[in-house]
């Protein structure tokens, strides 16, 4: 028993323990908030009068604020697991995230101050403000994961000082935006499947064929990257570094880019196929339970096909979160890119005791306002939705 | 311990609070005025 | 290498974020409170008057803390956009704080607050009693751990150097958690947030008391605001003076500089309390001084000095050359000397590492600094005194007066006669916007007076910033500044819409504008959703 917690509290277990933390967390927040940007990107186009887009806002408007907080928590996470990672992501990809961040601002003044005006073009405006707060994320989120998996231009000084080189535009390559549509398609797919477990007539019949339309897309572009992975982009390999309970220090390791990497790992751990499976086999399960008007089963479905998807982002890079393609050297791994062993410990326990507690309670709420949102139940409680 | 002294303190703020609103409703000050909506 | 533009750019965007984020938490952290107290007296009584004070109060809530929510979401990343440094350097021990934010508050508060809006007819009386209190919880969690993180800034303990990872790393949970100075700053910034809530509620409903309106509707909002608004504001002051004293304890430069203590006093110090102080002759012209008070604040005590500015500057020159040694050791360990000698070399003036690092301006291999170059590093480490000496005078004031206020609220208000004191109610109503700018001051003096640090004696300001451009930062600052103000104007719109509405907005039928008053000024209102 000793012996299983000091390998389970040992730095290096640790640290894949937060490798597979911050995994979770991602994949809570596309599963949760996924399905809210889903819905506002598709307000607009679902909605066809004020009182149908009030339908739409309010399936999600009572419970997005509370899934917001897992992407948040990621960016809590990352600081606090993974200070380079922090530091060196987010200063790099600096207008990229602040038009993200314009972007989501406009989420919670959207939903909250729309329909507390009766004025017609105050509200269309707002409509198009959900819209962008929730389509610009989620395919800048994509964007973001494509450039990881390329790897991205930046080194360190000798005060471990980050510098990115690539600037804005360099994140617009083919590759990237690739991914970009994959994860906007399949963040609409889930937000149009959540749509039809939660309305009814009309709505429910064009968030149907959104599903249809959406997972195909997601299923040609997910395939497409796959393939596109597999055989141009040049992967990254440890060749040496200072060991897995080393401190970390970028800096103390040699790396080499590697056309066949990619396909060298998956060969060598056929079991790592599981994860792109499940983004096809979930999409798919999505579809037809969504084309046999079982949209419960379909959002489970569909949810096991963000889940794969992330995990196959995660496998193909491990143990590198962020490689750099100017100066591999500098690459940031699982091993050298971690707080101290004594704040992973603390956060572990930390994370044990809460984040049970926050789906326990989470659960309740969903619980207690499930049901579907009707016109009707809009007409009545004029005063109180949004 | 201010964290301590934070807790008993936000109570008893509180309570001053509905206490207040209690002994004012008891005593019928709220509702007194004829001019009352 | 980084420019001084660069610096001043990310500066200035920090500092309008978050002032800007400030604008909206304390009223969260108060009124979230006061709508706790309103329905526990709805469970309590049972008349429905105070569910509508928890629905109508709540509806402004829910105003503002859309806007806390859409710019606390810039904070959560901007250390990383624009620290990037300050996040890679002291992040082992400053993201703990944030990420534990997040899973314990931020999750309670966002939560339940969908239920608390939305639950009433899901939800028994005292379920959604309780989650009104969970929110009320939750907002205050967050300033608990936002305020640990803000207080190992200023204090940074339970903190060492490791020359491997070239960074500041944890060596004690418990010391960051028990901070003495993040304690003190906790309860008085939340207390500044109940004092808030408290004159919001207390200036709108004097103002329906003024116009006659809804009278029983904005007696008993205004009762309650009164004896919360009471107690918090005394809280208030009595920890800012807990404040004063931590400081005394660990900034004493900042308190020096608050005070405008050019020289050392022999004990007790005399306490300010007006006065020009000019930053070029170092002195305070024309003061008003009161014998004894500052030494009693500071050190509590009557034979302890308060340290002066000038001598200050002395103590901290010394700290730059013992920062200089450990930075000498630095060197060598990178150069590759790494034993045991050199490790405890570097270790055993780490504290000052920090000071060494200031040089970096002047010269930036830090060792080659001259005599010169030390000198002008210790005086930078004293920020301008006029700024903060002021607004610490300002936030003062207004506490002192915010006191009166509710002092004599209360006591009216106990005696049945508050509705009558118009001056009273004309008082209370103009002194809505006090609370706002004690915040801000508060901040400003805290922040500003940490400067040139950003983690006190261990980091300057000026290291902390990513490597961007200033084409960069001057597009994301350009944004937040007009994104922002029109979220503000549009906030205040609707805010300003909605109060003067009161509780009519609520659409029952038992309101002024609903059975017979006149019609509000501004068109459409009738109809409002
Ligand atoms: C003393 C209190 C306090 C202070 C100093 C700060 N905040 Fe804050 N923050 C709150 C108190 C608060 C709150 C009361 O919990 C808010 C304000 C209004 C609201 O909606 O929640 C909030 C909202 C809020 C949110 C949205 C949370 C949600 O969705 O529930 C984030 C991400 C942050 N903040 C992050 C920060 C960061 C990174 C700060 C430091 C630079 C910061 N806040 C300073
Ligand atoms: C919301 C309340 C806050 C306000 C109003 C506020 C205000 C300010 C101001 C005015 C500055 C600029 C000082 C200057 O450059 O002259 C500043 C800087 C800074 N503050 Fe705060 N602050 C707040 C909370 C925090 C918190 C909670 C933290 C950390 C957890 C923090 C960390 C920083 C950092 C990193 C800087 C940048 C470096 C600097 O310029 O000093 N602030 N803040
Ligand atoms: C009347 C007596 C008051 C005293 C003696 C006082 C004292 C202080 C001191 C010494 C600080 C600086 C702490 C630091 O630098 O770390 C401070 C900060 C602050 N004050 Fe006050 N204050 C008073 C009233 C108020 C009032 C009425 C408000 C608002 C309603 C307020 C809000 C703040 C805030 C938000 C801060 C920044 C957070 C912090 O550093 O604690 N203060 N106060």
């Amino acid at each position: 028993m000793a012996d299983f917690f000091a390998f389970l509290l040992s730095y290096e277990t640790l640290r894949v323990i937060w490798w597979l933390f911050i995994g979770i967390l991602l994949i809570g927040f596309a599963i949760t908030d996924g399905f809210d940007l889903g819905v506002g990107t598709l307000l607009p186009f679902l909605g066809r009068n004020d009182e149908e887009r009030r339908v739409i806002i309010n399936v999600v408007g009572p419970t997005w604020e509370g899934n917001q907080v897992w992407f948040i928590l990621g960016g809590g996470a990352v600081f606090a697991a993974w200070p380079p990672v922090y530091a060196t992501a987010f200063s790099g990809f600096f207008i990229a995230l602040i038009l993200t961040l314009f972007a989501m601002i406009l989420r919670p003044v959207g939903f909250d101050y729309r329909s507390k005006l009766p004025n017609p073009s105050w509200r269309k405006f707002w409509d198009w403000g959900l819209f962008v707060g929730g389509a610009v994320p989620a395919l800048v989120f994509g964007v973001a994961f494509g450039n990881l998996l390329l790897g991205v231009p930046f080194h360190f000084d000798a005060d471990l000082r980050a510098y990115y080189t690539g600037g804005f535009l360099g994140l617009l390559n083919p590759f990237g935006l690739l991914a970009g549509i994959v994860s906007l398609s399949m963040l609409v797919m889930h937000g149009a499947v959540y749509l039809q477990l939660r309305t009814e007539g009309e709505i429910q019949q064009r968030a149907r064929w959104t599903v249809t339309l959406a997972t195909l897309l997601f299923l040609v572009a997910f395939a497409l990257a796959g393939v596109w992975m597999l055989f141009w982009v040049d992967g990254y390999r440890l060749e040496s570094f200072a060991g897995t309970a080393a401190p970390s220090n970028p800096l103390a390791k040699t790396v080499v880019r590697d056309n066949g990497a990619l396909l060298a790992r998956y060969a060598q751990y056929p079991w790592m196929l599981v994860a792109p499976c499940m983004g096809f086999g979930g999409a798919i399960l999505a579809w037809l339970s969504s084309l046999s008007r079982r949209p419960g089963f379909g959002f489970i479905a569909s949810s096991l096909a963000l889940a794969g998807v992330i995990l196959t982002a995660g496998f193909s890079l491990f143990p590198f979160i962020m490689p750099s393609s100017s100066d591999p050297n500098s690459s940031l791994t699982v091993w050298d890119a971690t707080s101290s062993h004594l704040t992973l410990k603390w956060m572990f326990g930390v994370t044990l005791v809460f984040l049970p507690i926050v789906l326990a309670y989470t659960t309740w709420v969903f619980g207690k306002l499930r049901g579907t949102v009707t016109v009707a139940q809009v007409r009545a409680a004029d005063k109180v939705m949004y | 311990m201010w964290y301590f002294t934070w807790i008993l303190g936000v109570l008893l703020a509180c309570s001053f609070g509905i206490v207040n609103a209690l002994w004012l409703e008891h005593c019928g000050c709220l509702d007194d005025d004829p001019a009352d909506d | 290498m980084i420019s001084e533009t660069l610096i001043e750019l990310s500066r200035l965007q920090f500092a309008l974020t978050a002032m800007y984020h400030f604008l909206f938490v304390p009223l969260t952290l108060g009124l979230s409170f006061l709508l706790a107290i309103m329905e526990s007296v709805y469970v309590m009584t049972g008349k429905t008057v105070y569910q509508d004070m928890v629905r109508f109060w709540g509806k402004l809530f829910g105003i503002n803390f859309a806007l806390g929510v859409a710019t606390g979401i810039t904070m959560e990343f901007q250390f990383g956009t624009n620290w990037a440094y300050y996040s890679h350097y002291v992040g082992d021990i400053f993201g703990t704080p944030l990420a534990i934010e997040g899973l314990m508050a931020f999750f309670l508060e966002s939560t339940f607050i969908g239920l608390f809006f939305f639950g009433w007819d899901r939800l028994s009386k005292v379920q959604h009693l309780v989650v009104t209190w969970l929110v009320a919880l939750g907002s205050n969690l967050s300033a608990l751990w936002i305020l640990i993180a803000n207080g190992w800034m200023q204090n940074p303990v339970g903190t060492v150097f490791n020359p491997e990872t070239m960074r500041m790393e944890m060596t004690s949970f418990g010391e960051l958690l028990f901070n003495p100075v993040a304690q003190v700053k906790f309860v008085h910034t939340v207390s500044a947030g109940y004092v808030t809530g408290a004159v919001f509620v207390l200036a709108i409903s004097a103002w329906y008391l003024l116009k006659g309106r809804d009278l029983s509707f904005a007696r008993r909002s205004f009762a309650i605001a009164t004896a919360f608004g009471l107690a918090s504001t005394l809280s208030v002051i009595t920890l800012g003076d807990e404040s004063g004293y931590e400081l005394g304890d660990v900034q004493k430069v900042k308190l020096a500089a608050i005070e405008a203590m050019w020289e050392t006093e022999p004990a007790p110090a005399s306490f300010t309390l007006f006065g020009f102080p000019d930053d070029e002759t170092m002195t305070t012209e024309r003061q008003l001084r009161i014998p004894y008070l500052l030494g009693l604040i500071a050190t509590r005590s009557i034979d302890t000095p308060v340290v002066g500015l000038k001598e200050l500057i002395i103590r901290n020159e010394a700290r730059v050359r013992r920062g200089m040694k450990s930075y000498a050791a630095l060197e060598q360990w990178r150069a590759g000397a790494r034993d045991d000698a050199t490790r405890a070399q570097l270790l055993e003036a780490h504290d000052d590492l920090g000071y060494a690092l200031l040089l970096k301006r002047y010269a930036p291999r830090v060792l080659d600094a001259s005599e010169e170059q030390i000198k002008q590093a210790a005086r930078d480490t004293i920020p301008k005194v006029a700024p903060l000496f002021w607004s610490f005078r300002l936030m003062v004031g207004f506490g002192m007066w915010m006191l009166l206020l509710f002092a004599l609220s209360f006591y009216y208000c106990a005696r049945r006669q508050a509705g009558h004191k118009r001056w009273l109610l004309w008082a209370a109503v103009c002194s809505l916007p006090l609370p706002w700018l004690s915040s801000e001051l508060g901040w400003f003096v805290a922040e500003y007076g940490r400067q040139p640090w950003t983690v006190s004696g261990m980091l300057p300001t000026r290291l902390s910033t990513s490597t961007l451009s200033v084409g960069q930062v001057t597009f994301s600052l350009s944004g937040f500044v007009l994104f922002y103000s029109a979220l503000l104007i549009v906030e205040l719109f609707l805010m300003i819409k909605y109060a003067r509405l009161g509780p009519s907005s609520l659409g029952t039928g038992r309101y002024h504008f609903e059975n017979g008053g006149p019609a509000p000024a501004t068109p459409h209102a009738a109809t409002l959703p």
